[in-house]
């Protein structure tokens, strides 16, 4: 045997081919307080660390990896540490890559203050495979860093630098389009209160609106006063000035969708819903809050973020008004307009609000 | 956190991680073979096969091996044997840790140190690897595979003086087949390769063991390439493979004799199924831009992601490879040249100046290969393939 193996090493080292040994891919991405990213393992590598087949019959399925997700979930984050962030991971998935598939887990990470370097702890597979590196890949401000993580070497850091203010800029008015359209409550509330607004009510029944301006007018008001509104308490929250709990903000919101909805059936305010739009607004304001500070804004650009946040939001605001509104005023005559959608595409609304006060207020 | 929130995390999650795409995708390597997580139809749909020594249940033994030598040197043995024959490279790691406690500055096993050596000539560092076996031989003077070891290392190196005397050293202490090969294969790159040729088919073959004869088999097959004789080499890599069906090594030797020949389809057949290995995806790849198969986006894609990572990892295991698979799929010959350099640093083999020398051409830099040329020369290096080149 002990001949053998030199032997080996001659007759397959004039080769000297090999397999790629074993990597995870970290890939991360920093913002403000938030660090988001996805971790990729080896279903081989898994497996040791694990266990994952559970009838030892030497194949992995995906049955077998998802009634493991909760232990290799906790396997990862007992040995992959974001100082002074705190992990939690999304829905487990697969991907293919040269030597195989690889288990991959998305996730988010919190962390406390704003972030200027960020430091790793890695220690995957640190007693089974002393070769076994963490491939990291680490983007912050369109940055794009990569570096190579050892288990057991303890905490390396990597510095993420500032954000330019353009670029800061350029990032929060992304996130704030993009929560507007993806918030579907804040939408349905303006919208509920927009319906009407191509109307008018004339002896207990809505009607058409005889002419454009007044329609218009009406509009500008109602997103108007929302948006001034929810920019006073965004600011406010967004510098701690005023902090209301997350919860009671979210039931408010879906409590203010069911008022404006049940306005259109029940008409008690028709003339100034714009004050409707503007109570609740300052409430709304508060919601958009909770998601900055789930994203932080950046050490340097915070005021510059923070405009660019709420600027998103208007601007998709906006963007979704337009469209919908000359539909609205184009088929403001019909009955299925004045009563079908009034009626029943207003029920419809307040039944859904109802569910996420009820969801909400209980969770 | 609420549901809302929760769903708003997901949300928030889903748009970064797209953001995170686009730049890797901005940034090439990685890309291609990483931006499509997806979630498997079904529950049976296998995803991975576990080879024997790599499950879970085994890592209690493993555990316990460790603090045990005589329980260790055998079952890290086993590990690099796997490695070798499959070319699995985490088999390296799994010895290396079963290994960790014999190795350290106060190691007294020669046994231990020397399969540490073996671990990293397999990962090509092979300047690491001989000292590592000067401190074994210092310990056990008589070990023939110590002696074996250091052959075949300074024969990589091109080292081929010291690897003569390291074979002459074997020979007082190993079977008359073993130190014959080890000479005849020396000779055989030394300017006497028709001679070596015929000394290596007169050693009596019916009593090897089969590692041996896949040995002898693989030295004749490339014997046969160099001397120009494709119908030879392919009958001995034939024979080859049938002592050792998962020499990866002579796979890839034969399947580079098929290429050469524009036989790409034989390719295909002889490497399916083993694509997880990246020398053969590399061939396979070749294989797939001499068919026009559509089927290459998806090989390239996997190589480069491999390379990528190997050199995030700073190993330079695959950098031969590396520099055939910018040459003859990325038709990018600048990168190329300058991996096949990096290569030369480590590593002289034939099929190091081969790579060197192809590079350098289609760089139009032909002086750059200019010391791969001064050591075929140094050392009358015969070779077929070289010839054609000038």
């Amino acid at each position: 045997m002990r001949k053998l193996l030199g032997l080996l090493s001659i007759a397959v080292c004039a080769c000297a081919h090999a397999h790629i040994s074993s990597n995870a891919f970290l890939t991360v991405s920093a913002m403000g307080s938030q660090v988001t990213g996805t971790v990729e393992l080896a279903i081989r590598d898994a497996e040791l660390a694990v266990g994952l087949d559970s009838d030892g019959n030497g194949e992995v399925t995906w049955g077998e990896v998802r009634s493991h997700e909760a232990e290799l979930k906790s396997y990862v984050r007992n040995r992959l540490t974001l100082t002074s962030c705190d992990i939690s991971f999304g829905a487990l998935r697969v991907n293919a890559r040269v030597d195989g598939n690889y288990l991959w887990l998305p996730f988010t990470a919190p962390c406390i203050g704003s972030l200027q370097e960020l430091g790793i702890d890695y220690r995957l597979l640190q007693d089974i495979d002393p070769s076994h590196r963490g491939l990291l890949t680490l983007s912050a401000w369109g940055d794009t860093q990569t570096g190579v993580l050892t288990p057991g070497h303890g905490r390396q850091s990597f510095a993420l630098g500032r954000p330019q203010p353009l670029r800061a800029f350029a990032e929060y008015l992304n996130i704030g389009v993009w929560h507007i359209w993806g918030g579907i409550d804040h939408l349905l509330f303006l919208l509920s209160l927009l319906l009407p607004a191509v109307l008018r009510r004339r002896g207990g029944q809505w009607e058409a609106a005889p002419i454009a301006r007044p329609a218009f007018v009406h509009i500008l008001k109602v997103v108007t006063a929302f948006t001034l509104a929810h920019s006073i308490t965004l600011s406010l929250a967004a510098f701690d000035v005023v902090h209301l709990p997350g919860r009671l903000t979210e039931s408010v919101i879906a409590a203010s969708i069911i008022v404006a909805a049940l306005n259109n059936i029940f008409p008690r305010v028709t003339e100034g819903r714009w004050r409707i739009a503007f109570a609740f607004g300052l409430l709304h304001g508060f919601g958009f809050a909770s998601v900055l500070a789930e994203m932080g804004l950046p050490a340097g650009a915070r005021l510059v973020s923070l405009v660019a946040f709420n600027l998103g939001v208007e601007a998709g605001q906006l963007a979704v008004v337009l469209a919908v509104m000359p539909l609205a005023y184009s088929i403001r005559a019909t009955a299925f307009y004045r009563q079908t959608l009034m009626r029943w595409g207003s029920s419809a609304i307040a039944a859904l609000a109802l569910f996420w006060l009820v969801q909400r207020a209980t969770a | 956190m609420s549901g809302r929130e929760t769903g708003l995390l997901l949300r928030m999650q889903m748009r970064r991680r797209s953001i995170v795409a686009v730049a890797a995708t901005a940034l090439g390597g990685l890309t291609a073979a990483s931006a499509s997580p997806y979630t498997p139809a079904s529950e049976a749909t296998v995803l991975a096969n576990v080879p024997a020594g790599a499950r879970h249940s085994e890592m209690t033994t493993r555990h316990l091996a460790r603090d045990r030598l005589d329980v260790a040197l055998p079952l890290a043995q086993l590990y690099i044997q796997r490695a070798r024959t499959t070319g699995d490279l985490r088999f390296l790691g799994y010895a290396e840790a079963l290994l960790e406690k014999w190795t350290g500055p106060e190691a007294t096993s020669a046994e231990a140190l020397i399969l540490h050596a073996t671990v990293l000539q397999s990962r090509h560092d092979f300047i690491q690897a001989l000292a590592v076996l000067r401190r074994a031989l210092a310990l056990k003077p008589d070990n023939p595979q110590a002696w074996l070891t250091v052959a075949t290392v300074l024969r990589v190196l091109g080292n081929y003086d010291e690897a003569r005397a390291a074979c002459g050293e074997l020979s007082k202490r190993a079977n008359a087949a073993v130190t014959e090969l080890c000479a005849q294969g020396v000779r055989g790159l030394t300017g006497q390769l028709p001679s070596a040729y015929e000394q290596i088919q007169r050693i009596p073959s019916r009593e090897m063991p089969d590692a041996e004869r896949a040995w002898r088999d693989s030295e004749l097959g490339e014997m046969a390439v160099r001397l120009g004789d494709d119908t030879a080499a392919e009958h001995w890599f034939q024979n080859g493979l049938r002592f050792s069906p998962d020499d990866f090594y002579i796979r890839a030797a034969y399947a580079d004799l098929l290429l050469r020949n524009h036989r790409p389809r034989e390719v295909l057949q002889l490497l399916q199924g083993r694509e997880s290995l990246e020398p053969l995806l590399l061939r396979i790849a070749i294989a797939q831009k001499q068919l026009h198969d559509p089927a290459l986006e998806q090989s390239r894609a996997r190589l480069s992601a491999a390379f990528s990572a190997e050199s995030q990892r700073g190993d330079g295991v695959h950098r031969r490879e590396e520099s055939r698979f910018l040459l003859e799929i990325e038709n990018d010959p600048r990168g190329a040249l300058k991996a096949a350099e990096a290569n030369w640093l480590a590593q002289h083999e034939v099929d190091d100046v081969l790579v060197f020398v192809n590079a350098a051409r289609a760089a139009h830099s032909p002086h750059a290969c200019v010391p791969a040329m001064d050591f075929v020369r140094a050392h009358s290096i015969q070779d077929v393939r070289l010839d054609s080149q000038t």
